[in-house]
């Protein structure tokens, strides 16, 4: 009867302030939607320049058969304009590559069947980022090296583009969430404000704080949960209406990221919309003096 | 059931509510509380429901020490008091049903116990045939019916009312006070503080009378003010000592001596006792039957 009543009447607060309640939850939508756009977009570019991580600007594929990878090593770590040489083993190669071509079965298929064909390769971090045309004239010259590689303009761009607007979003995304607290901090207050005569009534017999509170905080959760699937909904729709209408991008960018990222993130998104709730009813609560005794 | 001792109050803008005040009631007493405005009634009594804490002094009531109760408890003492205000304080799209069962309800009554108490109580106010009616669709001492039911829906020990009948016609105040009346036989403490001069008179309980936030006077079964010489052959001196409650706290003589020298009471200005109390008893009479018939259409259905 209790739980009932005091679901019953979170209920009915917000049906009663309906619109306010829209531009709450809006609010949440919007910000939350834009945090996770951030980090699925985030996560495509981390995939897709996976291996120039760390500044990792050129990668010398290794033969099969060579044995001597520590002196090479070495030497190449003596060279001025280098930094430092990371090692990837042919265990590691292989799991990079499954990772590359996971939105590629053909190619996963030849791999899986073969992993020998994956080389181990040193992967070198230049001193000063432009180095690397030097760095590369170099390396093909090297012993036991059968191939270099090195990062592009495009996936230069796209880490550039990555960073920044990381930022951008994060800042926004604060901004916005800050504000989504602050409504529904007043969607509650306006909540509290329209039953004052009630709460008044209700503290004069004797209602217990909580059967006072509860209802405006599960009224904020609602509104933060609501907000927050919401955003998530919308984000998955998005990202699977890009990826499809995408599919003939140059080959190089993989649109594919894990489906269970996907889950994790969108759920601790909804928890987070939750919390939003809690805080901004909270604020509410705090201030307001018909919901104290 | 409520005792204060040594009771003083300052508002933030430095007026003095109360002065050492110094007061007992008893389980099952009828007190009235008078005085002008702003001498101390109604802080007393918001102090006994802890809506205010006292700057010094103690205050219990229900056996709970009130003034040093955390908020968080104040819930359940608030549980052991009913309390009734000049306006009533009626929930207005709510009907007569709902306004009382609401006070059930947020106190965690099952739905059992308020389906049982609340046409009780209804018909203890004489409002069982008007349980569907909204409050805007009935009288003022409708209204304050409704209050009252609500105010002991949860068989409070104490009842507080301040100023219940200030906003009603004589007639409809003795209503209520016959209301307030079986409530206090039914064992329940009942502190009333009021203006009303002719209710005070007629039902002879006890009077505590307050000026500039102390108590002057405190009588067993008083009037609303010291009647001078001329009125004591009309009002038999002894009637004090054989009233029937048996605690009065302060000695009397004492408190008339302290009264007369302040209080405003002349023979002039006093209004014929005698002819407000006939008045009063056929206006309560009339109540009563309106009561009556209530408990006969009730029995009916």
């Amino acid at each position: 009867m209790r739980i009932a009543y005091v679901l019953n009447e979170a209920f009915n607060n917000i049906r009663r302030n309906g619109l306010v309640v829209l531009g709450a939850v809006l609010a949440v939508f919007v910000s939350l939607f834009l945090t996770f756009g951030t980090l699925i977009f985030g996560e495509i570019a981390r995939v897709n320049t996976e291996r120039w991580q760390e500044d990792v600007r050129v990668i010398g594929f290794l033969r099969v058969d060579y044995r001597e990878v520590d002196e090479l090593r070495n030497e190449i770590e003596g060279w001025d304009e280098v930094e430092r040489v990371i090692y990837y083993t042919p265990a590691e190669a292989l799991e990079e590559a499954r990772l590359l071509f996971a939105d590629d079965p053909r190619q996963l298929q030849i791999i899986e069947d073969d992993p020998s064909i994956i080389p181990a390769s040193l992967r070198v971090r230049p001193v000063d980022l432009n180095d690397y045309d030097t760095i590369k004239q170099r390396l093909t010259n090297s012993p036991g090296v059968s191939e270099v590689i090195s990062a592009d303009e495009a996936v230069q761009q796209i880490a550039a583009i990555r960073d920044g607007l990381r930022v951008f979003f994060w800042v926004l995304a604060s901004a916005l969430g800050v504000a989504a607290i602050a409504l529904i901090a007043n969607t509650i207050h306006m909540a509290i404000y329209a039953r004052r005569e009630e709460l008044e009534i209700m503290h004069l017999v004797g209602a217990s704080n909580w059967f006072v509170r509860t209802p405006f905080l599960i009224e904020g959760v609602v509104e933060g949960v609501f907000g927050s699937a919401l955003a998530v909904a919308t984000g998955v729709f998005l990202y699977n209406l890009a990826r499809n209408r995408l599919a003939d991008l140059p080959e190089f960018i993989n649109l594919t990221i894990d489906s269970s990222f996907l889950v994790q993130w969108g759920l601790l998104l909804v928890g987070f919309g939750a919390i939003v709730g809690i805080v901004g009813s909270g604020i509410s609560l705090a201030v307001h003096k018909y919901v104290r005794t | 059931m409520i005792r204060l001792h040594n009771v003083s109050k300052v508002y933030d803008n430095s007026v003095v509510a109360l002065r050492e005040v110094g007061l007992e009631v008893a389980k099952g007493e009828f007190v009235f509380l008078v005085g002008p405005s702003g001498s101390g009634k109604s802080t007393l009594l918001r102090l006994m429901m802890r809506e205010e804490r006292p700057d010094t002094g103690e205050v219990w009531v229900a056996g709970k020490h009130a003034s040093a109760l955390p908020s968080w408890k104040v819930p359940h003492l608030r549980r052991s008091i009913g309390t009734v205000f000049q306006d009533f304080k009626l929930l207005p799209n709510k009907t007569v049903y709902e306004n009382v069962s609401f006070a059930l309800e947020v106190t965690g009554r099952s739905r059992h116990v308020v389906r049982n108490q609340v046409p009780q109580v209804l018909k203890l106010v004489g409002l069982s045939n008007k349980a569907d009616r909204q409050p805007r669709q009935l009288s003022g001492g409708e209204q304050q019916r409704v209050s009252i039911a609500r105010a002991f829906a949860n068989r409070p020990l104490i009842l507080l009312a301040d100023e219940p009948t200030g906003n009603l016609d004589p007639a409809t105040s003795v209503g209520i006070m016959r209301i307030l009346d079986r409530i206090n036989r039914t064992g329940t403490t009942v502190v009333m503080a009021t203006h009303d001069h002719a209710i005070v008179d007629a039902m002879r309980r006890r009077v505590v009378q307050l000026e500039g936030g102390r108590v002057i006077r405190d009588q067993r079964s008083g009037a609303y003010e010291i009647r001078v010489q001329s009125n004591v052959a009309t009002e038999p001196p002894d009637e004090d000592s054989v009233a029937p409650t048996p605690d009065a706290v302060v000695p009397v003589e004492e408190d008339v001596v302290l009264a007369e020298s302040e209080s405003t009471a002349t023979a002039g200005t006093d209004p014929a006792p005698e002819a407000s109390l006939e008045d009063s008893t056929e206006a309560a009479e009339a109540a009563d039957e309106v009561v009556d018939e209530a408990k006969i259409t009730e029995s009916d259905a």
